[in-house]
Formats: C-alpha cells, sequence, structure tokens
C-alpha cells in the first residue's frame, strides 16, 4: 500500500474536536484530580508509578503497538523477550517487588514469569523450612530456578480434596513417588509451566504405608537446567491458545513414576518423619491456605483498578462521541448530542463510576484486615494451637477472627471480580461499534481478566463457604452468645430488632442505608438458616439462596467500607470532592439497592413507596448531579495512555485520529494486496507487511 | 511420538457412559424434535448433505486456528471462502446450501457482506437495468461488493453520516467526497482488502436548479461504487481504503475503511429504483415511502434472530453435555464419604445458569419463525407497492433483534463461565463463539439506541388508542384499545400464572400494555423529555419483545402435531422460560396488576421444580438441536462425552507452542533455546 495521500492527512474530525470536548468537560468541574489521586494511590504510588513508566517507555521490547496483530507464538514469545527485559531492568535499578508489581500493571499483560514470581517464591518462602528455603528459595530468586505451582487438574478444579496426583512415600529409600494414575490426573491451567518453568510445586495426595492423609505440596524439578528438556518420564507442556492471557504459558504436567527425595515435600506445617515413618500432623493447617485468602484480598483491591480502566475508556469515549440530535434539543442547537448525555448511557457507567471506587476502598479494608490478622495468628501459632480441623472448606466458631476473614474473602472475591468483569463487557458495550474493536482497549483487557472470575475458588462454588460461615454465625447468636466481631453483631440487632421492624431513611441518612444493608443480609441469612435446620432441606437445594446471600453479604461489606471510609477523618480532600464522593457512595448503595429491590422489600428494610423514589428521583438526581464530574472522576484512576493502549480512552480525546492512525499505519494487513476471485489459486498477491515491521 | 501418557485413562466413571446413562433416562423424542425445530427449508437434511463435503476437507480443520496472527486469519479465511465457492460450483449447490456451508466452516468469510448486503441491496433498490447489468457480474464473484454506510464517527444514526455524493449537472456525475476525518467510513465488512466494489450510503447534495449554485441536502442515499481496479486489486485514483484492524473476533474479515477525494461516479451509479435524480433536470423525484431505504436492514434484522437461537442452542448444548460429565465435590447432605463427586449440572446454582437458557433458546425459535413468516408476507405486499405493515415489521423487529441478539450474546459467556475453568480454553468451543457473536448487540443499530424505533412505535399506537378516534391503524392499536377499556380499569380478575399458561401469556400483555401506558403519561401527559425516558423507553422494548417471544412459544407448541412426550417437554420448558423471565421482572408484573403478589412470591420454587422436571432430559434436548461436532469444535461438548481425551490430545499433540524449547533464564539473551541469540532483535524488528 502507497504511503498516506496528502489529502488524508490534512483531514480532521468533524465537529467539536475530541480534545476541545473533553477540556470542556473538565471545566465543568472543580474536583481537584491530583488531590483524589493522591487520596486513592499516596502520593509516594503515584511517583513510583511516573518513575518506572519513564523507564519502560523508552525499552523498545515494551512497544504496544503489534500486540493486537500478533499470533500466539510470536506473541509468547515477546512475552518472555519482555519477562527477561523486566528482571534485568529490576537489577539495574534495584527495583522492590512492589517497584516491579507497578511494571506488571503498566505492562498490562500476564508474562512467563507470573506464577515463579507470584506463587513459587510466595509458596517456598511460607511453606519450606529453613533447610528447604537454603535449597530451593535461594536459586529461586536468582531465577536459575524458575517454578510455578501446580494445583488444579485435568478433571479437578476448585476441589483440592479431589485430586488425583500421588506422591507415596517409599520407606526403603526414603523417598516420594509422584505418579499420575489417569489422564485427568494431568496437571492443567498451570502458568508459567507449559514452557518456562524447570521447578513446579507439585500439589499431590500423599499416601503413607497405604493411607491417603490428603494433598500436599512437593517441590519437583520437571526440566534439566542446561537444554531445558523434560526430564525423563516427565510430560509436560503448554495447554494451547485461550479466550484471553495468551501470552502466558498455562500447561499440563504428567508423572510416570517419578521418584524425588524426601526434603522435597516443604515441611513447615507437616512432614513424614523418616525414621518412624510417621506423619508429623501439621501445627495449624489453616495458615497452609493463608496464601490463599492473601491472593483473595488481591484480587478484591484489583477489581476496582481492573474496573476503573474500562469506565474511564468507556467515559472518555461518551464524552467524544456524538449520536442523534436530542429530541427536544432548541433548534439553535446543532448537532449531535454527546452520548455521555443520555440517560440509558450515564445508568449503564455511572453506577459503575461509583463502583470503582466502593471496590477500590473495600480492598484497602480488607488487606488491613489482613495484616492484622497475619500479626494475630504468628502469635497464636506459636503458642501450638492444634486443635484446628484442616482446610478452607470447614470454617471454625463464629466468633474467630480468621473464619471472619476467610469468609469475607470468599464472598468480595465472589462479588468483586464478578462485578469487575461484568462491568468490563456492560463499558465495551457501552461504547458502541468501535468497542468492539480491539483499539478500544477493553476487549483484549477484558478477556486476560476473565479467568479471575473462575480460578482462586469459582465464584458460585465460593459463596457456599460464605453461606456456611454465615448460617454457623447464626446458630452462635441463637444459642445466645454475644456478638464478637461485625458479623454476629448486626445479626444479633436484627435478631432483637425483627419483630418490630426497621425504619431505615435510606433516602435521608447514609447510615442507615448502610444499616439497610445490614438488615437485608442477616434476614436472608435467618431465612436460609431456617430452610435448612428447621425445614430441612438439602444442601444441594439451597444453593442458588446461599449464592443470594453471599451477595448480600459482600455487598454489605462493600457498602460499609465505603461509608467508613468517608467517614474517617479525611482532611485530604476538599469539602467539594468529599461532598461528590459522598453522591457516589449514594449512588452505588442505592442503584445497588433498587437492583436487588425485591429483597429489600421482603426484609421490610423498605418500603416500595422508597424504592420506587430511589429510583425516579434519588438515582436519576444523583446521575444529574456526578454527570460534570465524570471526567475527572476518572482521571483521578491516574491511568497513564501507554498503560490504557486504547484509542478511545485517549486523555487528549484525539478518539479519531488515533483509531485512523492505528488502522491505516499500524496494521500489517493493509501491506497486502490480496486476489479475490475464486477461480484464482492466489491468496496475498504482494506481502509487505514484513517491510512494515521492520520500518517501525 | 509415542510416549506414557498414551495409555492413560480418565477417571471413572469415563464421559461415554455418563452420556449413555443420561440420554438412557429420557423420553424426549430426539429426533421428533429434531424434525421440527429444523425443517425450515429444509435445514437438517441440507445439514446432512454439506456436512460430509466440508469436514472431509483439511482446509476446513479448525483445531490450530486459534494460533495465527491476524494476517494469517484473514488468509486462511480468504482461501477457505475461494474453496467454498468452488465446491458450490463444483456440486451445484444453491444459495441455502452455501450458507449452510458457510455455517458449518464457522468462520467468518471475507466474502459475508458480498452474498449478504451487496446482493440484496442491488437486487432490492437497483431499477431494473441496474439489475440486468449488476446482478450477473455480482452471482459470478467478479463484482465484489461490499456495503459502506457507518462512518467513523456516525453508526446507527443513518441521517448523521458525512460523505457527500454532489450532482454535477455539467458533467452529470456524481462527485463523491469526504469532508473530514469522521467522515471515513469505517467497520464496513469485505471491504478493507476483500471488495473491488462497494454500495456507498452518501448525503445527496443537488443544486436547486441546473445553473443554481445553492445545494439542496436529500438525506442518504446509496451509490454502487467500483473501488479497486480489476486486474491489480489496487485501490482506484482518489479513493483510500484499507482494513480496520483487529478486533474482539471476526479475525478473517476485513472490515474496512474508505475515504473519497472528490471522486465522480456516473449518473447510473445511483440505485434508482425508489428515488432519483433526473440527468437533464437535475430534478430530485422522492421514493413513495421513506421507511423502503431500510428494506434491506430490516430483512438482516430477521435473519440475526434466526441466527440466535442456533448460537443459543451451541453453547447450551455445550454447558449441558460438560456440566453432565464434569464432577466436583461431594453431596454435603450424604452420608458416604466416598461417594463419588456430584455433576456439576446437579447443582441448582450451575442449573438456574443453563437451563432457562436451554429453554430461552426454544423460545427464541417460535418467534424467528414467526418473524420469517411475517417478513416473507411483508415483503410481498411491498412488492406490490403496499408499505403498510412495514411500521409494525420495522417496530418489531428492532426491538426483538436488540432483546434476542443480547440473550443470545450473554448466554454464551454465562454458559462459558458454568462450564469452570476449561471455558477458559479456545479448545471448549466457547471462545471463538462468543468473540465472534459479541459484535451481534451493536451491529445494525445498537440494541439500546434502537429500542427507541420499538419504543417510539408503542408510544404513538398508545397515544392513538387513547385518542381513540375511528379505526385503529394496525393489531396493535387495537389490543392497546382493549386493553384501555378492560385491564387497564382493573376490570379483569389478575391472570393465574400457576394454574394455566394461556394467562402467563396475557400476564406478560397485560405488563407490557401497562408499560407503554406509564411512558405515553411520562411523555405526553406530562412531557417529559424524550432523553430522561430513554430507561424507561428500553423497558417498554423489552417488555413487548418479551411479550412477543412468550405468545410465540406459546402459539407455536400449541399449534404443533407432536407427539405428547414432545409436547410434555416442550410445555415444561415454556414455562420455565416464561416464569423466569417474570421472576426477573416482578416488580414490573406486580405493579401491572398483571399477577398477584402471592404467585409472584411462589415462582422461584416453582422455577426450583421446572428446573427438576428438566435437568433428567436436559442431555436428550440438546441433543435435538443437532449441532454436529464439527460445527461444536469443543473438547467438553463433544456428542460421544470424550472430553478429557479430546482436551488433552488438543494440548499435547496439536499444539504448536509445544515444537518451541524456550531459554528462560532472563540473564541470557536468546529466547529460543540453542539459537545462539539474536533472538530480541528479530523480535524487535517486529514491534
Amino acid at each position: 500500500m502507497s504511503e498516506i495521500p496528502g489529502w488524508v492527512k490534512a483531514l480532521k474530525p468533524s465537529g467539536p474536536q475530541g480534545s476541545e470536548l473533553l477540556e470542556h468537560e473538565r471545566n465543568k468541574s472543580n474536583i481537584d484530580v491530583d488531590q483524589l489521586s493522591t487520596f486513592l494511590f499516596t502520593r509516594e504510588g503515584m511517583e513510583r508509578k511516573k518513575r518506572i513508566l519513564d523507564i519502560l517507555q523508552k525499552e523498545k521490547v515494551f512497544d504496544k503497538s503489534q500486540n493486537y496483530f500478533a499470533g500466539r507464538i510470536d506473541r509468547f514469545e515477546t512475552a518472555l523477550a519482555r519477562a527477561k527485559r523486566l528482571s534485568q531492568l529490576q537489577d539495574a535499578h534495584n527495583w522492590t517487588q512492589d517497584d516491579k508489581m507497578v511494571a506488571n500493571d503498566l505492562i498490562s499483560e500476564p508474562g512467563p514469569y507470573g506464577l515463579h514470581e507470584g506463587m513459587y517464591l510466595i509458596t517456598l518462602r511460607d511453606q519450606g523450612n529453613a533447610e528447604q528455603h537454603e535449597k530451593f528459595l535461594k536459586p529461586a530468586q536468582a531465577y536459575r530456578h524458575i517454578g510455578c505451582y501446580a494445583q488444579t487438574e485435568l478433571g479437578h478444579g476448585s476441589n483440592v480434596r479431589g485430586l488425583e496426583t500421588t506422591a507415596t512415600w517409599n520407606p526403603e529409600d526414603q523417598t516420594f513417588t509422584i505418579h499420575s494414575p489417569h489422564l485427568t490426573a494431568s496437571k492443567w491451567w498451570i502458568g508459567s509451566l507449559g514452557r518456562t518453568a524447570n521447578h513446579a510445586v507439585v500439589m499431590a495426595q500423599l499416601i503413607i504405608g497405604g493411607k491417603s492423609m490428603g494433598p500436599h505440596p512437593f517441590v519437583v524439578q520437571i526440566r534439566d537446567l542446561k537444554t531445558h528438556q523434560p526430564l525423563p518420564n516427565i510430560y509436560v507442556g503448554d495447554i494451547g491458545p485461550k479466550f484471553g492471557y495468551n501470552t502466558m504459558d498455562n500447561g499440563f504436567l504428567l508423572f510416570n513414576h517419578v521418584k524425588v527425595p524426601h526434603i522435597s515435600m516443604l515441611a513447615r506445617f507437616s512432614s513424614v518423619d523418616p525414621k518412624t515413618n510417621r506423619y508429623v500432623r501439621p501445627a495449624s493447617p489453616s495458615l497452609v491456605y493463608g496464601t490463599l485468602t492473601w491472593v483473595r484480598s488481591t484480587i478484591v483491591m484489583q477489581a476496582g483498578g481492573v474496573l476503573a480502566r474500562g469506565v474511564t475508556i468507556a467515559t472518555r469515549y461518551a464524552a467524544v462521541r456524538r449520536q442523534f440530535q436530542d429530541r427536544d434539543a432548541p433548534e439553535w442547537e446543532q448537532g449531535e448530542n454527546q452520548v455521555i448525555n443520555y440517560t440509558t448511557v450515564q445508568i449503564r457507567l455511572l453506577p459503575l463510576l461509583a463502583t470503582t471506587f466502593a471496590l477500590h476502598f473495600t480492598g484497602k479494608g480488607m488487606m488491613a484486615l489482613y495484616a492484622a490478622n497475619q500479626k494475630k495468628m504468628s502469635q497464636s501459632a506459636n503458642s501450638g494451637d492444634s486443635k484446628r480441623g484442616a482446610g478452607p472448606e470447614e470454617t471454625h466458631s463464629g466468633s474467630d477472627l480468621l473464619a471472619d476473614l476467610h469468609a469475607t474473602s470468599c464472598g468480595l472475591k465472589s462479588l468483586a471480580s464478578s462485578t469487575a468483569v461484568e462491568g468490563l463487557e456492560m463499558c465495551r458495550r457501552a461504547c458502541g461499534g468501535h468497542g468492539y474493536s480491539s483499539f478500544s482497549g477493553i476487549g483484549p483487557w477484558y478477556a486476560d481478566y476473565l479467568p479471575t472470575a473462575t480460578w482462586e475458588g469459582d465464584n458460585y462454588m465460593l459463596t457456599q463457604q460464605v453461606a456456611r460461615y454465615l448460617l454457623k454465625s447464626a446458630r452462635t447468636v441463637l444459642k445466645g452468645g454475644e456478638p464478637t466481631n461485625d458479623t454476629t453483631s448486626i445479626l444479633s440487632y436484627f435478631l432483637k430488632r425483627q419483630d418490630q421492624g426497621a425504619a431505615f431513611d435510606i433516602l435521608g441518612s447514609d447510615s442507615d442505608l448502610v444499616s439497610a444493608f445490614a438488615w437485608r443480609a442477616s434476614f436472608l441469612t435467618f431465612e436460609a438458616l431456617r430452610h435448612r435446620d428447621e425445614q430441612k432441606k438439602a444442601w444441594n437445594d439451597l444453593l442458588v439462596d446461599f449464592y443470594r446471600l453471599s451477595r448480600a453479604h459482600a455487598q454489605y461489606i462493600v457498602v460499609k467500607n465505603f461509608y467508613e471510609t468517608l467517614q474517617a477523618p479525611t482532611s485530604e480532600l476538599s469539602s467539594e470532592t468529599l461532598a461528590i464522593m459522598h453522591k457516589l457512595f449514594r449512588l452505588y448503595a442505592l442503584h445497588t439497592l433498587e437492583s436487588e429491590a425485591s429483597e429489600f422489600y421482603t426484609s421490610a428494610a423498605v418500603t416500595v413507596r422508597q424504592i420506587q423514589l430511589a429510583r425516579t428521583n434519588a438515582v436519576m438526581n444523583l446521575l444529574t448531579e456526578i454527570r460534570p464530574h465524570a471526567l475527572r472522576l476518572v482521571d483521578a484512576w491516574d491511568f497513564p495512555d501507554w498503560q490504557l493502549d486504547s484509542s478511545l480512552g485517549r486523555k487528549d480525546g484525539k478518539v479519531y485520529e488515533d483509531m485512523f492512525h492505528r488502522a491505516a499505519e499500524l496494521n500489517p494487513l493493509n501491506r497486502v494486496t490480496i486476489n479475490p476471485y475464486p477461480d484464482s489459486p492466489i491468496l496475498f498477491q504482494n506481502n509487505d507487511s514484513a517491510s512494515l515491521k521492520s520500518k517501525l | 511420538m509415542p510416549d506414557f501418557a498414551d495409555k492413560l485413562k480418565p477417571a471413572s466413571p469415563d464421559g461415554p457412559s455418563i452420556l449413555a446413562k443420561e440420554r438412557s433416562q429420557s423420553d424426549v423424542p430426539v429426533d421428533e424434535l429434531a424434525q421440527h425445530l429444523l425443517s425450515r427449508s429444509d435445514f437438517l437434511k441440507r445439514q446432512e448433505k454439506i456436512l460430509p463435503v466440508v469436514s472431509k476437507d483439511p482446509l476446513f480443520n479448525k483445531t490450530k486456528q486459534m494460533n495465527l496472527s491476524r494476517p494469517e486469519r484473514y488468509q486462511l479465511g480468504l482461501a477457505r471462502a475461494k474453496k467454498l465457492r468452488l465446491l458450490a460450483d463444483q456440486h451445484g449447490w444453491d444459495t441455502k446450501d452455501q450458507e449452510m456451508s458457510q455455517y458449518l466452516c464457522d468462520d467468518v468469510s471475507p466474502f459475508m457482506v458480498h452474498v449478504s448486503m451487496w446482493i440484496n441491496t442491488v437486487r432490492e433498490q437497483g431499477d431494473d437495468e441496474q439489475r440486468r447489468y449488476w446482478l450477473p457480474k455480482i452471482e459470478a464473484w467478479e463484482a465484489i461488493g461490499c456495503y459502506a454506510q457507518t462512518e467513523l464517527g456516525h453508526g446507527s444514526n443513518v441521517r448523521g453520516i458525512e460523505l457527500q455524493s454532489r450532482w454535477d449537472p455539467k458533467t452529470k456525475e456524481f462527485v463523491l467526497h469526504s469532508p473530514t476525518l469522521t467522515a471515513s467510513k469505517w467497520w464496513n465488512g469485505s471491504m478493507g482488502r476483500t471488495g473491488n466494489h462497494a454500495i456507498v450510503i452518501a448525503q445527496l447534495l443537488v443544486p436547486k436548479s441546473n445553473e443554481s449554485k445553492e445545494l439542496v441536502n436529500h438525506g442518504p442515499h446509496p451509490f454502487i461504487v467500483q473501488i479497486r481496479d480489476l486486474k491489480t486489486h489496487e485501490p482506484l485514483d482518489g479513493i483510500i481504503v484499507g482494513d480496520i484492524g483487529p478486533k474482539y473476533g471476526y479475525a478473517p474479515m476485513d472490515n474496512g475503511y474508505m475515504l473519497f477525494d472528490n471522486f465522480r461516479i456516473p449518473h447510473s451509479a445511483m440505485l434508482a429504483r425508489y428515488s432519483k435524480v433526473d440527468p437533464n433536470t437535475s430534478k430530485y423525484s422522492k421514493p413513495a415511502n421513506t421507511a423502503v431505504v431500510y428494506g434491506s436492514l430490516t430483512f438482516v434484522r430477521a435473519t440475526i434472530i434466526m441466527h440466535a437461537r442456533l448460537i443459543m442452542a451451541r453453547a447450551v448444548t455445550n454447558a449441558v453435555r460438560y456440566t453432565s460429565i464434569r464432577r466436583q465435590f461431594s453431596d454435603r447432605d450424604s452420608s458416604d464419604r466416598s461417594a463419588p463427586e456430584l455433576s456439576v449440572l446437579d447443582y441448582t446454582t450451575v442449573q438456574i445458569r443453563i437451563l432457562p437458557l436451554l429453554a430461552t433458546a426454544f423460545a427464541l425459535h417460535y418467534t424467528g419463525e414467526a418473524m420469517h413468516n411475517l417478513y416473507e408476507g411483508t415483503r410481498a405486499e411491498i412488492e406490490k407497492g403496499d408499505f403498510g405493515r412495514l411500521a409494525v415489521l420495522h417496530a418489531q423487529s428492532s426491538g426483538l433483534k436488540s432483546l434476542c441478539t443480547e440473550l443470545a450474546a450473554n448466554s454464551i459467556e454465562t454458559c462459558r463461565r458454568a462450564m469452570g475453568g476449561h471455558g477458559f480454553m479456545a479448545s471448549s468451543g466457547m471462545v471463538q463463539l462468543n468473540n465472534d457473536y459479541l459484535s451481534k448487540p451493536t451491529v445494525e443499530g445498537d440494541n439500546h439506541m434502537i429500542t427507541q424505533q420499538t419504543a417510539s412505535y408503542l408510544l404513538k399506537r398508545m397515544a392513538a388508542a387513547v385518542a381513540g378516534k375511528g379505526k385503529p391503524v394496525d393489531e396493535v392499536e387495537r389490543d392497546c384499545r382493549e386493553w384501555l377499556s378492560k385491564e387497564h380499569n382493573r376490570k379483569m380478575p389478575t391472570p393465574k400464572v400457576l394454574e394455566s399458561d394461556e394467562e402467563i401469556v396475557d400476564a406478560f400483555r397485560r405488563r407490557s400494555r401497562d408499560q407503554t401506558y406509564r411512558a405515553y403519561v411520562e411523555r405526553d401527559i406530562k412531557k417529559r423529555s424524550w432523553n430522561s425516558l430513554l430507561i424507561q423507553l428500553r423497558k417498554i422494548s423489552i417488555a413487548e419483545s418479551q411479550s412477543i417471544l412468550v405468545k410465540n412459544f406459546y402459539d407455536g407448541v400449541q399449534s404443533s402435531t407432536l407427539s405428547s412426550p414432545a409436547r410434555k417437554h416442550l410445555s415444561t420448558l415454556f414455562r420455565l422460560f416464561a416464569l423466569y423471565t417474570m421472576d426477573a421482572e416482578a416488580r414490573d408484573f406486580a405493579k401491572a396488576g398483571a399477577v398477584s403478589n402471592d404467585d409472584l412470591d411462589e415462582l422461584p420454587f416453582k422455577i426450583q421444580e421446572l428446573m427438576a422436571q428438566v435437568r433428567p432430559h436436559a442431555v436428550s434436548l440438546v441433543d435435538s438441536w443437532k449441532i454436529p461436532d464439527f460445527l461444536l469444535d469443543s473438547a467438553l461438548g463433544r456428542y460421544d462425552g470424550r472430553v478429557y481425551e479430546d482436551l488433552f490430545n488438543r494440548a499435547h499433540r496439536l499444539n504448536p507452542l509445544n515444537e518451541i524449547t524456550f531459554n528462560p533464564y532472563y540473564k541470557n539473551e536468546e529466547i529460543i533455546m540453542g539459537s545462539g541469540g539474536g533472538d530480541v532483535e528479530k523480535l524487535l524488528a517486529k514491534l
């Protein structure tokens, strides 16, 4: 294809330019963007991002312009080159782990070292003993060992107990034999395993003297450190292309009677005594699952930011894009209406905008709770509390802080990631036809984020754990136990008041709004308890109720965290900004309440009249009040254009120029001239796409 | 290469035995039901005829295509499309056969627009001479065309497009010109690389008279334009045209952009069946009915609805078969600790996601059939010059298209997620399906925007019914009048939806009328602005469309001559679809007085009961859609249930990434093991 001719270069978008429209939008609001960003991310966090962005943008290997065009193999190869370069940069600039996480965020694609850094190192650190730290952790930190975490199998996902891979203890030579008895025992989905890792933490059923002791972690070398070929009797490879995540080599792994030494079993919490062949019980097995709880907490934290990317793109584009003339517009107002002025667009985007903040603050709250809990647990682990049962599937007494954290993390993970996933797709669709283009930046991002709704516990399966915990708490309360945490407090309150009823002023008082959410969650808890304990309904028949219950509880936690964040002394925010944040809180809460109206109504937390007023007046008014600030609010999320990689979401509003530039100039397909006639076997008459690549 | 994995089998019970058990426990007459669903235009017979031809040809092997880059996907798509045309010539396939081959091949064809919008537009909007000249060239695939309407800055709103076509009386030519960047044609399928012609929609500007310099804009009109050289296939001078780049899906399709720089086309280029410019006097004559310009758009919508049901059936087939085989966790109420894990489809949280969608696929079927009949009927009337029913058809088609495509698009993703982690794999067969289908909620009119057409139509009819002058203009107005005089005044008893299917239909009708009436009050009485009512307007369009779906489903089952087991299951599915939909919109039904509060409270239990009735027959019910394995292209949804063997085979043996050994150590510049370095430089050249 010839060069872009002058008459094309001279063309401009019609009507008001995107940059003018966005400037106009920003002038409508007096929110101090920098101040709000600082409140969200801290000054230090923002400076860190800027410092690292400067370094990355200078490195050609991180150039994103061909990402959307490349095939699977090219994408993986480039991702590996990027991962390597990033580690070199980490050495050169003495980056901390936090620095590297920011770099990964900015690059925004899953990388082949992802599971080495995200799971392998952490598992070795948390679950290995001193000797194992020396033997495994040190070479892993030096990237001589590159590892992954091999838990799920072809036939088994969320249920760890169902795993089929076995590790049989051999007393005669003090080794374990790792073996895959069936095809469904193949490890599957394991990130960084397919092509990258030379080691794996393998979760396998430990068998001693013919008796199964449940799943345990083993460190196994799987590839030769020189040739990188699989070791004998190990079959390993990449599982193939996926919806997203194609820069990651998710892998499969099979063992054919592979022997590993005694030291391979990670022994901080449980071990086999090589002299007596006896299984030494874990000191506090709950700690084993600490990693998973931590991962869930970060998922909640990230969900706000993940969604905010979609909302930023969709909101900016909705301000630039114009469609149809306003039917009621006066004659002197010429031209098509900005799409953001349509209430059908506002009702999709603005509640999502409110949700980004709600999730962010909730994530922050969760992380704080997690830190406090870790501190407490490491103290009690030393004092030798050995009576707990194993596993995250069973929680403990209703007053237990761990149980509360675990249940909260399950319910919130489920709600937050589902909300982000659905919200992103809604943002993509709100962009109209152009949302379907890869250049919108939403589609590929959505595809990479999607698996979060399944991994670390399927979002539906997880809700059973929340329900189980809430039912136990309710039983404790019914027996007259004193409230020891927030969950038991709200349940007790409900129990005391249920016969008097509640009169929450949801439209007049923010704290009443929070209480209405607590009331509805409590109501659903006791309803479920009645079904289960009095009516003796089958667990399986109640799963839909449990899902709703978990969702109600998680929504309460989110509303509560949002509210409390704004109640805390926030001298960091100007009064104007704080007022808008309060409106966002109300929009999130009322919009959620309205979408779940029947539960609120049935629980008698609110009246039908209140719901009607919330829908027709309160929410609509909030949309109008927040609308002028939408642009600045998304600006506060502080996404660099380089990170968004989106034509539609550009900060300067040059949407159409960028779409055209990418299509006409960066698109390798346009360097190809084809032969379209069916009787000719020629497909591509000439192909200059390679020369384009070398030019860029 | 043989290895120890060859001998491994999945843990028992294996997929084939599970599916065999599922099938033997059901009395669903699969073949009878298949005939019932798939007889229109001999669909099933055609499928049986074309499938062996296409599936035997290695060019249509789908297993590795998800690894390819965008240019490679286009190249493959082009090769396949050419091959399908050659096969059609060779086997003497008619148009419907060719559509079937396309459907089974399941790759978007770069010629898709050529065989649909391009040829249809010429056929419907060209005058006799234009048809005589163009149709043979088009049918021979010499004039390969596309349809260029939407622009970079303008989508659904045809009136807003910027491309100009100015009539020059001196040379008797039209001058096509793009005044701005946003005037660039954009998204137009088959245009980026494939087409050598285009139907171009442009604002027609005609001088007031032959001497006048003052131009009058007559709005958007279609023109036939050659855009590429027929030999070299290079764009003609004054035209810039190319592919717009990668998308969420639709990789083999070259959606394009196009700009014109004072490009001259002859008088004969303007499609002149309905409106024309006199070449001598420059006088413009109007079409009899402006709505006719949208005729082909309406046809496309009817087809989209028919297609949506097959898409849903496909997603549900994969989900039902795999969730029957997949096991997870033991039953908590079982006292036997060593009991096998439960089939995932036995979990009510999984049922509530999948089974209502199974019912919805059937619901769409009956409305698809009815729409098809209505379109055929209306088209015949238009041919006779009678445009009377076009308003009803257009209004219904936009609301229904919006609802049905949204239902289908969401169903794919819901099913995919219900399938757990493996649903994320390309080999689930759900990934390309999702990516390709997701364009539908925006293509041919954004779903949120076009519901306004339905709403606006309903409001007008309701206003006319309230005025009550003369005879009602159509059946909708007649029904509005009926409702105003009876149900609106609560003169009729509340329908008993748990007792009678007929009353379910009536409840949906009443709720739709009530919604329209409320919106009418807001708009016409309280004079609220159109924009402030958009959310409500969308809701009335959905309410009306749901009412149509429910009514057609009911009528379709009632009027069928099926055996009693088939009718029994269809009636259950009808109730599941209707009550599930009702539960989701319960407040509207309560407000309309269409269902009692007691009945609404009972709905969730009733739905669970209905799901329990459907569950044992789910596998047979999806079987009756007869989606071939070749089309499903899914390790998880295959008919024989060999899920894990296939997943493993695709990962292990059919995965090109596993043919490369990489060097993972970051201090080593080699990316590919043993390359000796220089890999990064090669990669950088591609960036």
